[in-house]
């Protein structure tokens, strides 16, 4: 190996030393895997994915953002997304998911992504297990991420409907005491589910949190609203368009 | 200014109610979950009018005409991008602008998008796809451009891509439709956050939203009309809203607003 050369690789070493997919690794690791795996710095425009590209490498996206478009029949580029460090990207069937067909990918700026074929993953994952944790941690938290967006989405809904919900109550049987306005009637959570029409775990995991924003307290199948404003806040609240 | 004789019948703004932004997101959640009625079923009429509104502030005939969409990542942005499909249709020559990449873009604007793209109309994205000199120079030589970058649940002012495709619109000089509301004003006060369109003709969908007619609101918006998206009369009565058959004389009816 070259000066030129021995400089690069220390170089490439200290940028897989970054990249979470190889956290918790010696510097013997590193160097080993340094080996195996391609570190590529693209210029701004330069195409990283192409549908005809072999479906066998996958691309970790190290520094900067890339443009992910697809051509429309007239030729012209249409922008489907943009990605940000961190995002593993290319084949992504050995990491249980599918890549977006006749996509094409290229830095929108000065990017550095990390290049590994399937193969040599498999390799690695055998013989750093560590390695394959780490990737569980990572699709872990992707779908955790789904999770919570899907979950954001309907809790948004339940939330928004139980906030009007309980103000018809207080409306209707509400007694206002030192603490708040107490509604007067008693209901299970079943009851107040099935009028927002929710599942009873989303409406106990709604008044929860609605607990925890001092917006109402809960005792004996009755409900205490405190915060009367700002449960009015919930109600009116619409998602963006 | 001479008014183009759009067609449409006319009614006093005074004769049917305002609603504020969480009015209509009500309206919205009802006719969605109580009425059963479609955002796609209410989109395809909102660009079916829009185009027909275009139409008209074009003098009756869409052939040959260009027009520039704009079109934001919301349900406001799935009307214009179905408004585009019939200004194709009717023959403009039609240019698609996305404020966002098209993954960002609400599930119903996308379904409508993917039939632009099978049909071959052109469509790009801002900033990405097209070079900002490029945009300049298509909006100002457009024949009229339609702004569907913002509706009416917009908080404060734009932001990103959408910020950013606003003020080029906001500086174009070709003639401008709305819809729902001219993007950037406060569909509650009419008061602009940050920049905002001045349109020539605005669709404001259902029942007109306050901000677009108070003072600064009108300001922006020109010559209003109001377009029927098929919701029924029982549903405005549940938030409380009395409405006396608005679309009696055409599913889309001008706006007559005083001062």
């Amino acid at each position: 190996m070259t000066t030129t050369q021995r400089r690069s690789f220390t170089e490439k070493l200290g940028l897989l030393r970054e990249l979470e997919l190889f956290s918790g690794l010696s510097e013997t690791d590193i160097e080993a895997i340094g080996h195996a795996t391609t570190m590529t710095r693209c210029h701004p425009g330069q195409v990283i994915i192409s549908p005809d590209d072999p479906p066998d490498r996958i691309h970790i996206l190290k520094r900067g953002k890339v443009r992910v478009y697809r051509v429309t029949p007239d030729g012209k580029q249409l922008t489907l997304d943009i990605y940000e460090p961190g995002t593993i990207l290319g084949d992504m069937r050995l990491l249980g998911q599918d890549r977006v067909p006749e996509a094409y990918a290229d830095a929108i700026d000065a990017a550095v992504i990390c290049t590994v074929t399937p193969d040599e993953l498999r390799r690695l994952v055998e013989r750093y297990p560590i390695i394959g944790v780490n990737i569980i941690t990572f699709l872990s938290r992707r779908l955790q991420e789904a999770e919570r967006e899907l979950e954001a989405m309907a809790y948004q809904r339940v939330g928004q409907r139980l906030a009007r919900k309980l103000i018809d109550l207080a409306q209707r049987f509400g007694v206002d005491t030192v603490r708040g306005t107490l509604i007067g009637a008693r209901l299970t959570q079943q009851e107040l589910a099935e009028m927002i029409g929710t599942t009873r775990e989303t409406l106990a995991h709604t008044l929860a949190d609605f607990r925890r924003r001092d917006l109402l307290d809960t005792e004996n199948h009755q409900v205490l609203i405190r915060d009367a404003e700002r449960l009015a806040e919930v109600a009116d609240a619409g998602e963006e368009s | 200014m001479i008014e183009a004789s759009s067609g449409f019948p006319s009614s006093p703004a005074s004769s049917i109610p305002a609603v504020t932004a969480a009015q209509m997101a009500e309206v919205d959640r009802l006719a969605v979950e109580d009425f059963g009625i479609e955002i796609q079923q209410m989109m395809e009429q909102a660009g079916s009018h829009l185009a027909e509104l275009v139409r008209a502030e074009l003098g009756g005939d869409l052939r040959g005409r260009r027009v520039i969409v704009a079109v934001g990542p919301g349900n406001n942005g799935g009307g214009g991008l179905a408004a585009a499909r019939h200004l194709a249709n009717r023959g403009a020559s039609v240019r698609v602008i996305l404020a966002r990449p098209v993954n960002r873009m609400s599930e119903p604007a996308r379904h409508q998008l993917a039939i632009l793209l099978e049909m071959a109309v052109d469509c790009c994205v801002a900033i990405y796809d097209v070079p900002d000199e490029e945009l300049d120079r298509e909006l100002a030589s457009a024949d009229a451009i339609v702004d569907a970058i913002v509706g009416y649940r917009a908080a404060g002012a734009p932001r990103d891509g959408v910020g950013w495709l606003v003020d080029r619109v906001a500086s174009a000089s070709a003639p401008l439709i709305s819809l729902d509301l001219p993007s950037g004003i406060d569909p509650d006060t009419g008061e602009a956050a940050g920049a905002a369109v001045r349109a020539t003709a605005t669709l404001t969908l259902a029942l007109p939203k306050t901000g677009l007619l108070s003072e600064t609101g009108r300001g922006h918006a020109g010559r209003i009309h109001l377009g029927d998206i098929g919701l029924p009369t029982a549903l405005f009565r549940r938030i409380g809203v009395e409405v006396n058959t608005p679309f009696a004389p055409g599913r889309i009816v001008r706006l007559e607003v005083d001062g």
